[in-house]
């Protein structure tokens, strides 16, 4: 079987590989103002973060009182708003590292933020004053006739001072403190992304499986219809020509075809008493496979249990004669009232159980069939919840076939009502039969909502409790009789 | 699929994938964590170690390495990059325990060569076969083909006793197709050798498939010698490479083809 597995769910590479990280995701932007905050406290430089898609992730902007004198002027203010839109704009070039000078004769370092030898975004440090601007320029004083050179002298005394290779010594600093930043954000979020793509993976590869035995069993079920459909067929082909040889059989012994040596009649009666086996054999399995397959249709109706009791112990009288074992019956008539159900199939219940309990029990033991009223909690049942409304809905009718046989031994009790399954395969020799019976009786007391279980019968011997619904506990009974566990459409 | 060598940047960037793959405790950590301490800081990024459970790994470590053509045959000067061809070489372990199939198949996705770390250990047979099985399956499921994949095996810790002899490991090199090297990856030994085997292997079979060497304007034979010089190493190249047992066959081939 080859099913195409789809491409994984996430790629790797995509992770780690290629250009396409953003700064965003890296960082914390708690974090890294913080670490820009204590940057500015540290120096009094302000500092501002961009990322490559242009998105200010870090601003610590303080403003210098001179650029806030500055802005009190009409010229002023709009030269200000001039110099910090080109800033912002402007790249960090091939070097990484340029300055933008400002009117006030202030600057601005514009540095290229690196990550795994790609940038990913922009370091703005600024405005400071270079050490050499010691008095306010002409363009600073030109740019307003407002502007006072005396004020703007002491104000420009107030900015901040750093050489150029302070503002490098400062930033290359914040520079590895941001790629630790950007190292343990990168590795959080592959973390994050790989816990979720393996997630996925496994689950994706659950579902190729499920989705695989589905399939295989899907196929099994199917397999398992044709076979009970087979077996129909096959036992109905079958029993049409047996018949006819039980019968012919039948009139050969009987002489109709004429006078037969005696020799001739025991093997004519051999062939009858064989053919009779088979042919039960056969009803068995079509019953089988009827349940199975769920076409077994059984006409229901209030039955009188004793009567059914009744018709069994007279029709299998002769054979406990035979094998020496005492057959009885008892059951109160008046108390029992009616079972819903289908007296044939309910003869061929307790058949199958009397016939066992005769076949396993030797000779100077007994076998005895015995029915009384139970309540369902009278078994047993230890929830008496709601039982004032369940009690009526639950009177049962209690057969219990007892025996003083072989016994059955406990581990075996789960399996006995398998199909074919006999107790060990020596008495199978011993005793015959081919074990279908029990598995027949457990369907059909099922399908008459019923149930069956086994106790022992101590000292020596097997008790099969068979339980059925009174007439009206019985009323959701179907004329059906399906596979208990679940139902299919005939056909 | 994507193509397997990834060309990225107007051009100007060549990724290749390397894949330490490799039974549960190997030493594929250890042989990556080794490589990191071997070379210099100048090439290398840092190494990703990706959330540990007792020392072993969970999702995979990845040690990056930026290797500069040194010849500049590119003028265009594009603002923002510096000038000439970036080989990005990322170096990735799997997870070897068992559990973790679904993520060594994630990992193993778009690998341009793997090194198969065995453990030495003859106690670790089993194990290192199911695991190279385990490799060969995975492959098949990425649609990529154990005989088309540029291979090396390094049987590590061969410091530890009983291990399997060199003439053992020399026999069985001779048997197959790639080339085999020995190392003790907690002192470093055969690190550097089985690394510089991959890269050879991985870039014999990409540089014949998409002229690499073209592409970073420096001759085929240069790649080697240029990494070792940039990633600081005083050993030559071809000493490295003359550790290795077998692997002719492979050669050989390559050469012809
Ligand atoms: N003696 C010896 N021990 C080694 C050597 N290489 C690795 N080890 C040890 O083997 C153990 C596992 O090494 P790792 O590198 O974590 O193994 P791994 O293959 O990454 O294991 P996973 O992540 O679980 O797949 C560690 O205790 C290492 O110290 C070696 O060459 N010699
Ligand atoms: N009353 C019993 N005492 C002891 N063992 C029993 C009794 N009833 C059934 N068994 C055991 O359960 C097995 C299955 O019984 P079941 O009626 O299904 O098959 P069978 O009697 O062997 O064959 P069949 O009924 O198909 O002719 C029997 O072979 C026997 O081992
Ligand atoms: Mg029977
Ligand atoms: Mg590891």
């Amino acid at each position: 079987m080859t099913i195409e597995a789809p491409p994984p769910s996430v790629r790797v590479d995509d992770l780690v590989l290629d250009g396409r990280l953003h700064l965003e995701d890296l960082v914390d932007r708690d974090g890294l103002d913080e670490l820009c905050r204590s940057f500015v406290a540290l120096f009094g430089i302000p500092v501002r973060i961009y990322s490559n898609e242009g998105g200010l992730l870090a601003d610590t902007a303080i403003e210098h009182e001179l650029c806030a004198y500055v802005n009190t002027t009409v010229e002023g203010r709009k030269a200000c708003a001039a110099t910090v839109g080109a800033v912002k704009a402007r790249d960090a070039g091939e070097s990484g590292d340029v300055l933008h000078p400002c009117f006030t004769g202030a600057a601005y370092r514009i540095l290229a933020l690196e990550y795994d030898g790609r940038r990913v975004g922009r370091l703005i440090v600024g405005p400071f004053l270079p050490p050499q601007v010691t008095e306010p320029l002409p363009s600073l004083l030109s740019i307003d006739a407002a502007i006072d050179k005396d004020r703007a002298q002491v104000l420009l005394g107030k900015m901040p001072r750093a050489k150029a290779e302070t503002v490098t010594r400062i930033t290359t600093h914040l520079k590895s403190a941001l790629d630790l930043i950007l190292f343990s954000g990168h590795k959080s979020f592959v973390t994050s992304k790989m816990h979720l793509a393996s997630v996925r993976e496994s689950y994706r590869q659950l579902e190729d499986k499920t989705a695989r035995l589905q399939e295989a069993f899907d196929r099994l079920k199917e397999l398992d219809r044709l076979k009970s459909n087979f077996l129909a067929t096959v036992s109905h082909e079958l029993r049409t020509p047996l018949t006819s040889i039980i019968g012919y059989s039948e009139m050969l012994v009987e002489g109709l075809a004429g006078e037969l040596k005696p020799e001739q009649i025991e093997f004519v009666k051999t062939i009858h008493a064989k053919g009779g086996q088979l042919l039960s054999l056969i009803m068995s399995l079509l019953d089988l496979s009827k349940m199975e397959s769920g076409t077994m249709r059984m006409t229901m109706r209030p039955v009188r249990i004793e009567a059914v009791m009744k018709e069994v112990v007279s029709t299998l009288l002769p054979t406990a004669r035979k094998r020496g074992v005492k057959l009885q019956m008892s059951a109160d008539a008046s108390s029992l009232g009616e079972v819903r159900g289908d007296p044939e199939r309910l003869r061929q219940v307790f058949i199958n159980l009397v016939e066992n309990a005769i076949k396993f029990t030797p000779s100077e033991g007994s076998v005895t069939l015995r029915a009384a009223m139970v309540d369902e909690d009278g078994d047993g049942g230890d929830d008496d919840a709601g039982l004032a409304l369940l009690a009526p809905t639950r009177a049962l009718v209690e057969v219990r076939v007892v025996d003083t046989g072989i016994g059955i031994p406990k581990r075996e009790w789960g399996r006995i009502f398998d199909p074919f399954y006999q107790v060990d395969s020596s008495s199978t020799r011993e005793y015959g039969g081919t074990g279908l019976g029990l598995s027949i009786v457990k369907r059909l007391v099922e399908s008459h909502g019923g149930t069956i279980r086994i106790e022992d019968n101590p000292p020596r011997g097997t008790v099969f409790v068979v339980t059925l619904p009174q007439t009206s506990a019985g009323a959701d009974v179907t004329s059906d009789a399906r596979a208990p566990a679940e139902s299919r459409p005939d056909g | 699929m994507r193509g397997i060598v990834q060309i990225n940047f107007g051009g100007r960037e060549i990724a290749l994938k390397l894949v330490y793959y490799g039974p549960a405790l190997s030493g594929k950590t250890t042989n990556l964590r080794s490589l990191h301490h071997l070379t210099t800081e100048t090439s290398r990024g840092r190494l990703m170690t990706l959330e540990t459970r007792d020392d072993r790994t969970l999702f995979f470590d990845m040690l990056p390495l930026t290797l500069r053509a040194e010849t500049s045959v590119t003028g265009a000067d594009r603002a923002g990059t510096p000038a000439g061809m970036t080989l990005r070489i990322k170096i990735f372990t799997v997870p070897g325990q068992v559990l973790h199939a679904s993520t060594r198949r994630l990992v193993l996705q778009g690998a341009d060569g793997v090194a198969f770390i065995a453990d030495s250990q003859i106690s670790e047979t089993e194990h290192n076969a199911a695991s190279f099985l385990d490799l060969r399956r995975n492959l098949k499921e990425l649609n990529l083909s154990v005989k088309e994949l540029p291979l090396v095996i390094q049987f590590n810790k061969r410091d530890l006793d009983r291990i399997r002899s060199d003439e053992e490991l020399a026999a069985l090199a001779s048997r197959g197709r790639e080339p085999v090297f020995r190392a003790s990856a907690v002192n470093g030994d055969g690190v550097l050798e089985t690394f510089f085997g991959l890269l050879d292997v991985t870039w014999r079979k990409l540089d014949r498939e998409h002229q690499l060497a073209k592409l970073l304007g420096i001759a085929s034979t240069e790649l080697l010698p240029m990494a070792a010089r940039q990633l600081g190493l005083e050993t030559d190249v071809a000493t490295l490479l003359s550790s290795c047992l077998g692997g002719t066959t492979q050669r050989t081939a390559e050469v012809s083809s």
